[in-house]
């Protein structure tokens, strides 16, 4: 494995019972590339070609049917549940098209989750909760409730709880997908800058041309195939 | 844990989506509460009921009871035997008896009774039967008096020339007995033992005419119906062993180890003995009452096994409810095992403040019921006029395990459910 922050070789993905016919459905195949450290990279294609499947893969969130992933020099296909846990709360940030905010708990206590989670002591994660939060121009926001915030707060809150911990790499799926256009610009940008400020390696998957285009590098999923 | 615990709590405590989800957690508590409630109030009532029959056998009874083996009865130095076997460790006291069967008749009526006698000083000692005397009195079985003749006896015998006369045998008897034969105190009545004199005419049996002086009344049938009292020199008298004793009585400073006691007297006793105690001789009333604690005790874990299937339910709608919030915490690198306690715990809060207030309403009211007594029962049917209630720290241990026990295998298959939630698949298709 090189420098590259995260590399992809012959990945497969197909679900049994999927297709047509309930045959087998080929999502893509032999995908191979690699995303270099620091790189801002999105990957754009129609609904349904596979980009949210090839970020779960990413994430360790899912397992492909062939072919392998290093994250950061990890094999994502050697790790335990457990282990691939521990890759998702301390390698990489997830950010989902739909914030996913828990409404029981505050803004700061939804960043603060994946430290809490971890075991870090509360006051601390809450700590650096508020101050991630401040990153996102949400400081003074910190003790609302999901329900008590628009749309592109809700998404800013989702995005400082997926790089609450100082990951290296931040996979954005649609992250401005649920947005309006001056909301996603908004969002869109701070995850721009946040990238740059903190040194990111971040891969994104959005149906915006205009996003897409102002990345570092853009893949296309098409015909089972990046282009 | 406390990443659990915050997320259990605050899960527990948040109005939900879906209302019928709180409505069930509601009932869940309340149900585990009524369940707790009812055990604890119920083993009450059983063990209350259990300490006060055993404290009236026990007031009835003897500890410990020695024999002959061959039923032939003690004679000759068995004050000196009794004196031994009285001073050996953990027996308080100890007291001679002769029983015999006897038919005790007043006029027309008759009833078959079991003749014990006894010195009472000693007696009192090792049984409460004689405090039980409710009509008439017990004292008067002290030891024989020799009354001085003052005339004309109320039998017509003339003593005015200065002749002594042995008063009429005090007998003590129990009130079912007196009843039956129609009896009160200082009616006489007459005591005939089969164990007679070989005449030329055949087997005459001997009879006493006896005084009844007092009149008991336990509580046991068993007793009040068939057992009188009679100083042992009379009982002796009357069935011609002028020095024998059927068995000694032992009161021991450890009830509970009156086997173990019994044990250690029959073997100082020597061989020939054979010793039995209270535990022995009441074996199928004490195991009756243990069998329907137990049938009870079941019957009411049910209500806490209702109660866990509700929890069940609840926290199942709660793992559909949190479908994506697990996937999204597990995208964040919360592990399958703390989603799982997250539940399991959830479960366990239920079940813990049921139990709690299960145990508190349950003693508060086992506690006024023994307090206030406002349960009234019919003496005359349970030998005692209010229900009584004796809560036990050890049943709440039972019941409180009993109650999370039964409530974390309801949790087992909803948060074994929760940490099986795939995030990819959760979230696809939203």
């Amino acid at each position: 494995m090189n420098s590259a922050a995260i590399h992809a070789e012959g990945l497969r993905k197909a679900y049994a019972g999927r297709g047509l016919g309930h045959g087998e459905l080929e999502l893509f195949a032999g995908l191979s590339f690699t995303v270099a450290q620091g790189e801002m990279v999105a990957i754009v294609g129609q609904s349904g070609a596979g980009k949210s499947s090839l970020l779960h893969l990413l994430a360790a969130l899912d397992k492909p049917t062939a072919g392998e992933v290093w994250v950061g020099g990890i094999r994502l296909g050697g790790l335990s549940n457990r282990q691939a846990a521990e890759f998702r709360n301390r390698d990489v940030g997830y950010v989902w098209q739909f914030h996913y905010l828990m409404p029981e708990f505050t803004a700061v206590e939804n960043v603060a989750m994946p430290l809490l989670s971890r075991g870090l002591p509360r006051g601390e994660a809450l700590a650096k909760a508020q101050q991630w939060l401040g990153e996102v121009g949400l400081g003074d926001r910190s003790l609302h409730r999901s329900g008590e915030l628009s749309g592109g707060e809700q998404q800013r809150v989702s995005l400082a709880r997926a790089l609450v911990t100082e990951p290296k790499v931040l996979l954005a799926d649609e992250p401005t997908g649920d947005l309006d256009g001056k909301t996603a610009e908004a969002v869109f940008g701070l995850i721009r800058s946040l990238h740059q400020a903190h040194g990111l390696t971040s891969v994104l998957v959005t149906h915006n041309a205009e996003f897409a285009g102002r990345c570092d590098r853009v893949m296309t999923l098409r015909d089972r195939m990046l282009v | 844990m406390k990443f659990e615990l915050f997320i259990a709590a605050r899960y527990l405590r948040a109005k939900r989506r879906q209302a019928v989800i709180g409505v069930i957690t509601a009932i869940s508590v309340a149900g585990v509460a009524a369940g707790v409630a009812s055990l604890v109030i119920a083993l009450a009532i059983t063990n209350g009921m259990r300490r006060d029959l055993q404290e009236r056998l026990l007031g009835s009874t003897a500890h410990v009871l020695l024999m002959r083996q061959a039923g032939d009865g003690m004679r000759g130095d068995w004050r000196a035997l009794l004196a031994r076997l009285g001073s050996l460790p953990h027996v308080t006291a100890a007291a001679p008896g002769l029983y015999e069967q006897v038919l005790v008749s007043r006029g027309a009526r008759s009833g078959g009774a079991l003749i014990k006698g006894i010195i009472p000083a000693d007696e009192k000692r090792v049984s409460d039967i004689l405090q039980s005397v409710k009509d008439g009195s017990a004292e008067e079985l002290e030891p024989v008096q020799t009354l001085p003749c003052s005339g004309v006896l109320d039998t017509g015998r003339d003593c005015s020339d200065g002749s002594q006369v042995v008063a009429i045998p005090p007998i003590v008897i129990g009130k079912d007995l007196a009843d039956s034969l129609g009896a009160a105190v200082g009616d006489t009545v007459l005591v005939t033992s089969p164990q007679g004199d070989l005449t030329p005419l055949g087997l005459v049996p001997r009879y006493q005419r006896c005084h009844i002086v007092g009149i008991f009344a336990t509580g046991f049938y068993q007793y009040d119906s068939s057992y009188a009292f009679m100083r042992l020199e009379d009982a002796q008298k009357l069935f011609s062993e002028p020095d024998l004793v059927s068995v000694m009585s032992f009161k021991v400073d450890d009830l509970y180890k009156a086997d173990v006691i019994g044990r250690e007297i029959e073997k100082a006793a020597g061989a020939g003995f054979q010793a039995t105690n209270w535990m022995e001789q009441n074996r199928e009333l004490f195991r009756a009452l243990k069998l329907e604690q137990i049938v009870t005790f079941i019957v009411l874990a049910l209500i806490v096994c209702v109660a866990a299937l509700n929890i069940l339910i609840a926290l199942t709608m709660m793992v559909m409810e949190k479908t994506k919030d697990i996937a999204v915490m597990m995208s964040f690198g919360v592990t399958q095992a703390q989603v799982r306690r997250v539940f399991l715990l959830q479960g366990l809060m239920i079940s813990v403040i049921g139990t709690a207030i299960g145990l508190v309403v349950g003693y508060a009211a086992s506690w006024a019921g023994g307090h206030y007594r406002f349960i009234q029962l019919d003496p005359s049917v349970y030998s005692i006029d209010y229900l009584p209630f004796a809560p036990r720290l050890l049943d709440a241990l039972i019941v409180s395990a009993v109650s999370l026990g039964v409530s974390a295998l309801a949790t087992l298959y909803p948060s074994g459910s929760a940490a099986n939630v795939l995030p990819a698949e959760a979230l696809r298709y939203e």
